[in-house]
């Protein structure tokens, strides 16, 4: 086919105005049908809603002493005017910059000076001047820790705890595991695959929750649909053109392990995103036993890591790597997301994260298969892969 | 507390925005009139007695922020407060005293509050309609008409004949309807709409104080006040949001009501809340005679605060020993803080 039509599309070569003119004349027909919409108001459709929608999303909500601070979008199809404010039963008087009345899409930071009381819990309703509520609540007031240096360095250290030093603790067992057998390697591989599906499946399902939560506008469900997928289709692109490359069988099991460690940090950056946000409004009493919790489940992680090489001897440096960047972006991740907060972005490091961890499963699915092209062992990969999943599910109960 | 013991490695993420959105509310007023923005003055000046910004100093109190348009709105609960109708008078063949009214029922978008629009309902384009006033035996004649889109009636809270009451004689959309009868007892009185869904319908405005003075009227005083207490449900989500009385919240807290030391007060009290099962009434720093429904001369109590269930009244009487700013407020105090409440300013 492609032979056939070839030179007849060589064969005008002249016509490159006349195709642009093709090309052009759907797009001013479009322009006609949309100028015919909004000069005739809807063309003889009734356009105009009975009522106004609008819709107002709480992006951030501040507390300092005796202060609300609202950070607050506008979601609806047209602008809307914030009019009164009700806290627990109270009208109340606010400030709002840059001005009541907030454009589409538009910000707006309001502030009421309140005397709220730690412990207690707050509902708070906006009336717009259509008198359309909008309410938010506050579960349990605590004043919101400010981005200091010291609250740096506690992201920092809670990056360290449940990224960075997991992911260690797992790789250290690189010696131990070195004395294994073919086939335990093998098992050590599922193990790694099912421990990634979980976490896949996991991030998906957090990314679809926040997805619903998003401002309708940024359409959360695609973003986690275009995450997950560019994700998975970047990462095995990169994986053939280094197949491509012509590597031996060691560069590509070398290779899967980078590819994992770039997947669990993707992940880990989701996690101390989350983790951030929590901590910087007071909401997450992080207490020891879940760091602990934490830090078990994410041992795992450095494990997955580690079980293509086992067989090989890579250098310290390469495990050195793989390492931080399987834990590092935990501590990034907790830095946004404990000073900024964004749910499209949010969901969007979910799914990048989620699309990630399913493509190494790919990667890691293509080595052991040519494993166990030599020989065939289907118990200890349904195994492997069935305690992975397990062993997060377990640990997790220790977090949950 | 059960949610800090929950907390999960994601579930951070719904604490961490610690509010919950509000996703896409749909709105009830279709076609509002364009908001007047906030923030802009018309008529009298708001004496502002707990604004953080002025001489009162930084206590921090319930209060809308903005200023209504009460030019836009058509009417004004300061005149409301005062305005009694006594109707267009003349003398029967009997000798009766006859009192004529005009009362249509109408649709008015409202601005309850600051910038915020609410479609009442409303007797002669205002909440609470007209107070009809008259003398006890007189002969009321009410030509009411119906110039919305949905039925109505006025129901009297009196003695009278039965196709007069305003309950099964609906009277529909662009109608016509006279109501007749003496004005008995003497007391304080209220009326409204008995078209059903009740509530509905009295609570988007549709009520009023009807007074019928004893023969020989009431001891002199030298300032009366009408005040009728409501709440409005402003998204119609069967639970009020803001309550007042003369249908604007904090009115009265914001334009306090000014007299002069001794000067004799009387207040008719009518309490027409739906949704809420009693409202109350209390004067700061004083004490007043109570007259329950007015029936009577004598006053039953000496006190500063009474109930008021639904559709229940009374005539508060009462003089200040000391100028001063006194408030006045339900003691149902979430009431309070959602804008029933006023201030006496009491001048030497």
């Amino acid at each position: 086919m492609e032979t056939a039509t070839q030179p007849k599309v060589q064969s005008q070569p002249q016509s490159g105005g006349k195709t642009l003119a093709l090309f052009l004349i759907p797009v001013v027909l479009l322009a006609g049908v949309i100028a015919l919409f909004l000069f005739t108001n809807g063309a003889g459709l009734n356009v105009e809603p009975a009522a106004p929608i609008e819709g107002l999303q709480f992006e951030r909500t501040i507390l300092r002493p005796d202060q609300i601070e609202f950070q607050v979008q506008n979601t609806s199809p047209q602008e809307i005017t914030v009019a009164q404010l009700i806290i627990n039963d109270a009208v109340w008087p606010f400030a709002i910059s840059p001005g009541h009345t907030i454009p589409r899409l538009g910000r707006a930071v309001i502030t009421i000076d309140y005397p709220w009381v730690t412990g207690s819990p707050y509902f708070i309703k906006f009336f717009s001047s259509n008198s359309v509520p909008f309410e938010t609540e506050i579960e349990v007031a605590a004043e919101t820790a400010t981005p200091t240096t010291g609250t740096l360095l506690s992201f920092t250290l809670i990056g360290l705890y449940v990224g960075v030093i997991p992911v260690f603790l797992g790789i250290f067992w690189f010696p131990a595991l070195r004395r294994l057998g073919m086939q335990w390697m093998t098992f050590l591989m599922a193990v790694t695959a099912g421990l990634l599906i979980f976490l896949g499946i996991d991030a998906t399902s957090e990314a679809f929750e926040i997805a619903n939560e998003v401002a309708g506008p940024y359409q959360g469900v695609g973003l986690v649909g275009i995450g997950i997928v560019a994700t998975i289709m970047l990462l095995d692109a990169i994986s053939r053109r280094q197949s491509g490359i012509g590597r031996t069988e060691e560069g590509q099991r070398l290779a899967t392990a980078f590819m994992i460690s770039v997947g669990i940090g993707l992940h880990n950056l989701g996690e101390g995103l989350a983790i951030g946000a929590a901590y910087s409004i007071g909401a997450a009493a992080l207490g020891a036993f879940l760091v602990v919790g934490f830090i078990i489940q994410n041992i795992t992680e450095g494990l997955g890591i580690i079980a293509p090489v086992l067989r090989d001897r890579p250098a310290w440096v390469n495990l050195l790597w793989m390492g931080l960047i399987g834990g590092a972006p935990a501590i990034l991740g907790a830095w946004v997301g404990g000073l900024t907060y964004s749910q499209p972005l949010a969901v969007v490091f979910l799914a990048i994260g989620a699309g990630a961890v399913f493509e190494v499963v790919y990667e890691i699915f293509k080595l052991i298969q040519k494993d166990s092209a030599k020989r065939p062992m289907p118990i200890t990969i349904f195994a492997g892969v069935t305690v992975g999943m397990l062993l997060l599910y377990i640990t997790g109960l220790l977090i949950k | 507390m059960s949610d800090l013991d929950s907390i999960s490695r994601r579930k951070f993420l719904k604490l961490g925005l610690g509010a919950v959105g509000s996703i896409g509310a749909v709105g009830v007023l279709g076609s509002c009139a364009v908001p007047s923005p906030i923030g802009q003055t018309t008529g009298g000046v708001a004496v502002n007695l707990y604004n953080p910004h002025n001489q009162h100093g930084g206590l921090a109190m319930p209060m809308p922020v903005g200023e209504i348009n009460y030019q836009a709105n058509g009417f004004n609960p300061d005149d409301i407060l005062t305005d009694f109708d006594y109707g267009k008078v003349s003398t029967l063949p009997n000798g009766q005293t006859l009192r004529e009214y005009e009362v249509f029922a109408g649709v008015k978008t409202v601005e309850v509050m600051p910038s915020v629009n609410y479609e009442a309902w409303t007797y002669n384009g205002r909440v609470p309609g007209p107070t009809f006033r008259a003398t006890e035996g007189d002969r009321m004649r009410i030509n009411f008409l119906n110039a919305t889109g949905h039925p109505h009636t006025m129901h009297f809270h009196g003695v009278h004949p039965g196709n007069m009451d305003g309950v099964y004689e609906v009277i529909p959309a662009g109608e016509r309807f006279t109501y007749e009868f003496d004005a008995e007892p003497f007391g304080l009185h209220l009326y409204h709409c008995h078209v059903f869904p009740l509530a509905e319908h009295i609570m988007r405005g549709l009520y009023g104080a009807f007074i019928i003075d004893p023969k020989g009227g009431r001891p002199t005083v030298d300032r009366e006040y009408v005040m009728v207490m409501n709440g409005i449900d402003l998204d119609f989500d069967g639970v009020n949001d803001v309550y007042a009385v003369n249908f604007i919240p904090f009115h009265y807290d914001r334009y306090p009501i000014k007299f002069k030391v001794g000067e004799k007060v009387r207040v008719y009290l009518v309490n027409i809340l739906e949704r809420d099962l009693v409202n109350s009434f209390h004067l700061h720093a004083n004490f007043f005679n109570y007259y329950p429904t007015g029936t009577s001369l004598t006053p039953t109590e000496y006190t500063d605060t009474i109930i008021q269930a639904q559709a229940q009244r009374g005539i508060l009487e009462f003089s200040y020993r000391y100028p001063g700013k006194y408030m006045f407020h339900a003691h149902v105090t979430e009431f309070a803080e959602l804008g029933w409440t006023g201030v006496f300013l009491v001048e030497e």
